[in-house]
This record gives C-alpha cells, sequence and structure tokens, in this order.
C-alpha cells in the first residue's frame, strides 16, 4: 500500500488539538473529563507501514525515546539498600542500553513477529510501549497517586511520588512499568521496610505534548507509521485504516480501551501467538478485560451509601419524633 | 432520651439497640477497611502474608478493594445515619461542653493516682473530645474515599490536585483512624472504664457503677423520668456525693460511703427535662 493512499492527520491538525486540549486543561471538575470524550489525545500505529528500521541497529523510535529520556533516572544509590524480608532488588542502571524490552532505561521496544498471511510469511515489527488506557488500575488504585491519567490521556508517574511498590505493573494486563530500585523517595523514609524504587514507563512525552510538541518518537518514525490527534479523528483514522487494508485493530476495547490503536493487516492473536511473554515483554492478547470493571458495581453502591444512610437516619429519627408526639398527646389527654 | 434506670435488675441502660448497630456497625466495617485498606498498600507479597495459608487473596489488590468497597457501603451508612438520626433526634450528649479539656486532664491524672474524678454525665469529658476527634477523622476518610471511589469508576482523569488532596486526606486519616482505635482500646482497659464495656456490648450498665461515677446522667434520667409522670424510685440504690466519687469497680461498690439517692442536690424536674432532651 502506498504511503499516498493512506488518511492522514497532519501536523498542523495534532498542534491545533493540542492547544485546544491545553485550553481546556484549566477545567478539572469531574464529570466533564472522562476519559473518551472530545478533546482526549490517541496514537495511531499502523503495523503495515512499520519496518522495523532495520536498517538501523536501533529503531528510530526506539533511538529517540532513549535519548529524550537519556537522564530521566536520577543517579542510583550505591549500594542500592536490599529490602525487607523479600529481598528483590531491580537495578538496570548497567544495562541501560538494552533496547529489546522494557526497563526502566527503555519504555519502548520493537518485537519482531513472524506471522502467516494468505498461506505466506509475513514479518510485521511491533512497537510495544505503554497503551495509555481510558481508565488505567495503574493510575487509579497507586496507593500514592503517583501516577495519574492526565486530560490529555497521556498515564504519567510522578517519579518524585513514586515508591516503587510495583502494583501498577501487577495491575497492569501487560506489565509495563518497569522498576529501578535505588532511586525515589523510599531512599529517604523507610528504605529497608517500604517501597523499593521508582516505576518507569513511556509518560506519551507529556513534558512535549503539553508545549504543543509531539512524542519523540512519533516524531523520529522515518515511515510515519505513528500517529497522535484527537482520539476521535485517530480512532476514525484507525477504523479507515483497518477497512482499506481488511485488517484489524488492538487496543480499542482492550482493558476497557486504550490511546492506543494499532492497526494490522494481520490478526492481533496470530501476532500474539509470535510473543513469549516474558518480564518486560508484553504480550498482545486481544480482547484483555479490565479487571477494576469487578469492582465497578459494588463502587456504585459505596457511592450511593450515604444516600441510603441519609435516607434510613431521618426515617428512623421520624418514626421517634412521631411516637414522641402521640405519647406526649396521650399523656396531655390523660392530664386533662 | 432513652436511657432508663432498672432499679429491679440493678442496671441503667445506657445505650439503644439502635445506637449498639451504629457502633458495631462502624467499628466492625472499620476494622475491615483498615485491614483491606493496608492490604491495597503492595505489602502482603512483600511481608510474605500471602504465603500464609488463607491469606494468598491479601496479594490481590482487586480482590482487597472489593472488601474494602463492601466495608465502607456500611462504613459510610452508618457514619451518616448516626449523623442524621441523632442530629434530628437532638441528641447532644457526645457534643463538648466548656470546661471538658481542662476536666480531662483532670481525670487522666486521676487514672494515675493524682486527684479524685468529678462527678460525670452520661459521657466522660474526654469521651466527647474523643467523639470530635473521631467525626473529623471519619468525615476525612469518608469524603476522601468517596472522591477516589468516583474517579475509580467515572473519572480517572479528574484534576490531578483534587485527586492527590483525596490520597493523602485518606492516607492520613487511614494513620489518625488506627491511632485513635488504638487509643480507644487503651482507654477501655483502664481500670475506672472498664463496667462501660458491659455498655457496649449489652446496652446497660450497671447502676452501682452509674450511680457513684456518672451521678449527673442518673440525676438526669431521674428527672427526666418525674417529668413524664412516672413514680419516683424508691431508695433502695446507693451513690455517692458527687464530687466525691471513687469511680469504684462493679464489684467495689459496696466499699464506698452510701448514701440515699435523694440526699443528691438534683435540679428542678424541669431542669432535668431539658437536660435530658440534649444528652
Amino acid at each position: 500500500m502506498k504511503s499516498n493512499d493512506i488518511p492522514t492527520l497532519s501536523r498542523r491538525s495534532f498542534l491545533k488539538t493540542s492547544a485546544g486540549v491545553l485550553a481546556a486543561s484549566g477545567l478539572a471538575w469531574p464529570g466533564n473529563v472522562q476519559a473518551g470524550e472530545p478533546g482526549r489525545l490517541a496514537t495511531l500505529i499502523d503495523l503495515s507501514l512499520c519496518d522495523g528500521c532495520t536498517d538501523r541497529e536501533v529503531p528510530a523510535c526506539v533511538s529517540a525515546c532513549k535519548t529524550i529520556n537519556r537522564d530521566t533516572i536520577p543517579p542510583v544509590a550505591d549500594p542500592i539498600p536490599v529490602p525487607w524480608p523479600r529481598k528483590t532488588v531491580e537495578d538496570w542502571s548497567r544495562k541501560r542500553e538494552v533496547s529489546d524490552r522494557l526497563t526502566p532505561y527503555n519504555y519502548l521496544y520493537v518485537h519482531r513477529a513472524e506471522v502467516e498471511q494468505d498461506g505466506e510469511p509475513k514479518i510485521l515489527f511491533v512497537p510495544r510501549r505503554c497503551m495509555h488506557c481510558d481508565n488505567p488500575a495503574c493510575a487509579t488504585i497507586c496507593p500514592f497517586s503517583a501516577n495519574h491519567k492526565h486530560e490529555n490521556g497521556a498515564v504519567v508517574i510522578d517519579q518524585d511520588l513514586c515508591f516503587g511498590g510495583a502494583k501498577c505493573k501487577t495491575v497492569c494486563p501487560w506489565e509495563i512499568p518497569q522498576r529501578q530500585s535505588g532511586v525515589g523517595i523510599y531512599l529517604h523514609v523507610m528504605p529497608d521496610y517500604m517501597g523499593n524504587g521508582v516505576m518507569y514507563k513511556c509518560d506519551l512525552c507529556n513534558d512535549r505534548l503539553v508545549r504543543g510538541e509531539q512524542p519523540a518518537c512519533i516524531d523520529a518514525c522515518p515511515k510515519k507509521a505513528m500517529l497522535i490527534g484527537l482520539r476521535r479523528e485517530i480512532t476514525a483514522l484507525a477504523e479507515e485504516r483497518a477497512r482499506q487494508m481488511n485488517g484489524h485493530i488492538y487496543g480499542k476495547d482492550e482493558n476497557g480501551g486504550t490511546s492506543t490503536l494499532y492497526v494490522s493487516p494481520v490478526p492481533f492473536e496470530r501476532i500474539n501467538r509470535t510473543m513469549k511473554k516474558e518480564p518486560g515483554r508484553p504480550g498482545m492478547k486481544p480482547g484483555v478485560e479490565r479487571q477494576m470493571a469487578a469492582t465497578d458495581a459494588v463502587g456504585k453502591a459505596v457511592l450511593a451509601s450515604p444516600l441510603l444512610g441519609i435516607a434510613a437516619g431521618a426515617a428512623g429519627a421520624f418514626k421517634w419524633l412521631a411516637g414522641r408526639k402521640s405519647r406526649l398527646t396521650e399523656g396531655g389527654k390523660k392530664d386533662g | 432520651m432513652d436511657d432508663k434506670i432498672l432499679r429491679e435488675k440493678g442496671r441503667v441502660v445506657r445505650h439503644s439497640i439502635v445506637e449498639l448497630l451504629e457502633h458495631w456497625a462502624i467499628a466492625l466495617s472499620g476494622l475491615a477497611l483498615v485491614l483491606s485498606g493496608m492490604f491495597e498498600m503492595p505489602m502482603a507479597n512483600r511481608y510474605y502474608i500471602s504465603s500464609v495459608p488463607g491469606l494468598a487473596w491479601s496479594a490481590d489488590f482487586i480482590v482487597s478493594l472489593k472488601v474494602h468497597y463492601a466495608a465502607s457501603i456500611v462504613f459510610v451508612a452508618a457514619a451518616l445515619f448516626h449523623a442524621v438520626y441523632h442530629g434530628l433526634r437532638g441528641d447532644r450528649g457526645m457534643i463538648p461542653r466548656k470546661g471538658d479539656i481542662r476536666t480531662s486532664i483532670e481525670v487522666v491524672k486521676s487514672f494515675f493516682g493524682k486527684g479524685k474524678e468529678p462527678p460525670f454525665h452520661k459521657y466522660l469529658p474526654e469521651q466527647r473530645l474523643a467523639y470530635v476527634g473521631m467525626v473529623v477523622i471519619i468525615a476525612m476518610l469518608i469524603v476522601s474515599g468517596l472522591v477516589k471511589t468516583w474517579k475509580n469508576i467515572y473519572a480517572p482523569d479528574m484534576s490531578y490536585t483534587v485527586v492527590l488532596w483525596a490520597t493523602w486526606v485518606h492516607n492520613i486519616g487511614f494513620v489518625l483512624f488506627v491511632l485513635a482505635f488504638l487509643a480507644h482500646m487503651a482507654a477501655i482497659v483502664l481500670k475506672p472504664n472498664r463496667p462501660m464495656l458491659r455498655g457496649i456490648l449489652t446496652g446497660a450498665v450497671s447502676l452501682d457503677y452509674a450511680g457513684h461515677r456518672h451521678p449527673l446522667w442518673i440525676a438526669e434520667i431521674e428527672g427526666a423520668q418525674a417529668a413524664k409522670g412516672e413514680p419516683p424510685a424508691p431508695p433502695t440504690e446507693v451513690a455517692s456525693v458527687p464530687g466525691e466519687a471513687e469511680a469504684p469497680p462493679d464489684d467495689a461498690a459496696g466499699e464506698t460511703e452510701a448514701l440515699p439517692i435523694e440526699t443528691r442536690e438534683s435540679p428542678s424536674p424541669a431542669g432535668n427535662d431539658a437536660a435530658a432532651q440534649k444528652s
């Protein structure tokens, strides 16, 4: 497919979008800022275009991400405190160059998938990073709210607040966040007994988004295989491209919906089968369910519980008051 | 006021069934919330709690969130029931009164053998102060918890400032709640307070205890009963003179110098009625 045939989103359109999101960011009250509503950003990763930059040592997107995040992690404590009682230490500071999996120093890698399409062998390249989910459990149940979904859709870990307990990794269906021990606020509290570093992952280059710039990986892609724009436009674009290539979309419904839409000419089930699901190398199982959905019903009951208490309290008190009034009336009659 | 002297049984009704249900609903759901809230921290796996047979679920954040939510339905509903029910009834027995701070210090001193306790109303002055503290802590937990729940379900991308406030109010509220709970347990361990344990378990305390330690309360009940036209109680029970109570335990009542209840200085029935309405 020639790139000319592909519906695109211009840089000008993206910049207009960013400005709009920035203008809207002053309004923050819940209800009008639900993820998935107009104003959110989304990204598109077109697997029919990504060639994995096989002519380079490291794919351009990965290289750009590494460059821009070279100094993200502060110097690591030496020696790194060994936590008690489970003595897990995760130190990637001496393996910063690793680029073929997710690490605290590498937020994007490209998976090579050897698949079959129409009986013919085919190689696809799948850039993998945080999906920036619409309702990300990693952020909503972070005990210190060090991880948050911002109004533009980016899910960002604040490394100054994170204790590195890795809860976000446990609840992420793709186990995306990666821990670096020996850095972060926990060193100043009780490093032996609480916390174990800081969790790192792609933040969609949120700082750049705020400045109206595109994420570094998208800027760097020589094939324009990745795009960012208004969510509804990206969604429409992904659907259009999938229709044109008789292909498939990943990320629209997975984990309750995400801000990352992959478009592929090959079913994702087949791509998923080529993935080993090792630490730092997530799978791509279609239809991954949002675990937190199982708690929504009882959570809604929590939101209703104040009304239940107020209604029961009022009913009880009025019953008591009515009883007292009738007793007083009876007493008055007797006295009379 | 529903408090009542049951002379034939030697008891005073201190808490209605509704109040007992409120207390235990808050207490038990509160403990479930503390436990499930702690398991919302990534500690069960690190500290091998989830390796203990039967506690494997403690490392599952979704399970502990479900437990946390379920317990908070009881906790929040009971707390708001309490506020509305007693607010509308005009119950004011636990609202601090003037001089409670000063008197509380005297009472605490008396626990350590310095000086004597003053005569009490239904509640000790430090109980009234502790009540306000607990109200503030529970309000912090409920408001911030509701914001966090709303965020989890409907608005993961709500203002980060609001989320951080809710999170830290909730976390600090948790620490204060645990400290308040420990203080509550410590208070009931103190010997002079122990007879009140029976009150929160059965709804009634011994008349001997109440007569000696809470004479102002007994006077209020008697005043209220007199105002209703109920016959005065026979002077068979004992009570110490206000100001000279030594807060004896139940079994020590007989050792105290006893005076007929009528000899106590007691406000007029009209005054008692007003007091009763406010307790």
